[in-house]
């Protein structure tokens, strides 16, 4: 049976649309179907570090309710090798449609909650894809909520930041154990992050701080900074170490050892 | 008064709330007997010629569902004097189950919420299956929901749905 993953952090800035489709492109190289959406809707983003064509319909009009889930999904198998699969579904980078998506009522975001709960039927069970990744919006937003709700593991991106550090440690404490969801950390942009010792170091003082397996350490890449977003590593640079370390992680996903 | 109404209309006579309370807990092995004292004592109601036909198994499933559904009220009765009627902090009209609500929920009914949601209409039994803790338990979760406005509750024949209205509200 397929998975629903959230990628979601406290603050914004952390890598989570970079780790999102890097993870997505991994698992599709692995020969797996995916399906990536964009629920960060007050800032999208995949629109154009994918480079897609229009969308039929976005997200939002799924959402709404005014559309099917096939009329917003993208095939973009084409640009990863392999026999996988890998499916979009782009939020409307329109003004309009991020001032609409955040004036939305909790009635809005309880059918919201619905929809997104039922893509599980529709594209994991009926499809029979492997996975379905929501790249969210940072902090407590309803979007954000709504993903991580209907989420079977989530992803918490995060940095050395101290105010990162603090908000995602209560983030941890007074969202997730409350909805008790199996959440895997991923410390982005660490100094020093290929040394062993550097990486034993961390590992213990995630354990320490937040309480929650570490997925992976993410050293600072120049080269991803170099990229400007305009490049997907795990296709366009697969002996990149970057690559490897999100080729580990899908490995810890896969053999359910984060827990 | 639920218990006075229940009292006329199944058993007829005038026993105290405690032997009712006693009657719907043990609701199963004691149906014999009360369709039998229902028969003996309004023969106007049940026709003595039909007890041995189809209508008294009519009569009986009636019962009991009248029982079973005194009985997930009772067992919302006995939660709420457990919780001391904390949890009811909403008016009883429809209220969005969002996920600022089910944050703000207590623990215990936070998990029913939760596994409501994801299965999109289930029984006590269903839910009880996926939390690990006792149908009695999950009926009464899900009641007080329904009482406070988050759930809808729906029987067809012997079980009863529950789920969130997502459509209608609103």
């Amino acid at each position: 049976m397929g998975k629903i993953i959230a990628v979601h952090s406290y603050k914004g800035g952390t890598g989570k649309t970079l780790m999102s489709v890097n993870l997505a492109t991994t698992f599709a190289k692995q020969g797996k179907k995916v399906v990536l959406f964009d629920l960060d809707f007050r800032a999208p983003s995949l629109f154009s570090i994918l480079n897609m064509p229009k969308a039929e319909c976005w997200l939002n009009d799924y959402l709404n309710g005014t559309c099917d889930i096939n009329q917003v999904l993208v095939d973009m198998s084409d640009k990863i090798p392999g026999n996988g699969k890998f499916l979009v579904g782009l939020a409307s980078p329109a003004t309009e449609a991020i001032r609409d998506m955040s004036a939305k009522d909790r009635k809005w975001e309880m059918r919201a909650l619905g929809r997104l709960l039922s893509l599980r039927n529709s594209i994991l069970n009926e499809k029979g894809f492997d996975y379905i990744i929501f790249d969210t919006s940072p902090g407590l937003q309803y979007s954000s909520i709504n993903a991580i709700v209907t989420a079977d593991f989530v992803i918490v991106a995060t940095t050395g930041d101290r105010s990162d550090v603090d908000g995602t440690r209560r983030m941890l404490r007074e969202l997730y154990n409350l909805f008790e969801k199996k959440t895997g950390l991923v410390i982005n942009k660490v100094l020093d992050g290929s040394s062993l010792s550097k990486r034993q170091e961390m590992t213990k003082k995630v354990r320490e701080i937040y309480q929650v397996p570490l997925l992976g350490l993410v050293p600072c890449f120049c080269d991803i900074l170099r990229a400007e977003g305009g490049l997907i590593f795990c296709t366009d640079k697969p002996d990149h170490p970057f690559t490897k370390i999100l080729g580990e992680m899908t490995q810890k996903i896969e053999r359910n050892e984060v827990s | 008064m639920l218990f006075s109404f229940f009292a006329s209309e199944v058993t007829g006579d005038g026993c105290s709330d405690d032997s009712y309370y006693y009657v719907v807990r043990l609701n199963k092995p004691a149906l014999p007997i009360l369709y039998t004292r229902k028969t003996l004592t309004r023969g106007k109601n049940v026709n003595k010629e039909e007890a041995f036909g189809r209508k008294p198994l009519t009569v009986l499933e009636k019962i009991r569902e009248n029982l079973e559904r005194l009985n997930d009220k009772m067992e919302v009765m006995i939660e709420l004097q457990k919780t001391g009627r904390k949890d009811i902090t909403q008016p009883l009209a429809d209220t969005p189950l969002d996920v600022m609500t089910l944050l703000s929920m207590p623990d215990h009914l936070r998990k029913t919420a939760m596994t409501i949601c994801r299965c999109g209409r289930a029984t006590a039994e269903e839910i009880s299956e996926q939390t690990s803790r006792a149908r009695a338990v999950e009926s009464a979760y899900l009641n007080q929901l329904v009482i406070m406005g988050y759930l809808k509750k729906e029987r067809k024949g012997r079980k009863a749905y529950f789920y969130a209205d997502r459509e209608t509200q609103g």
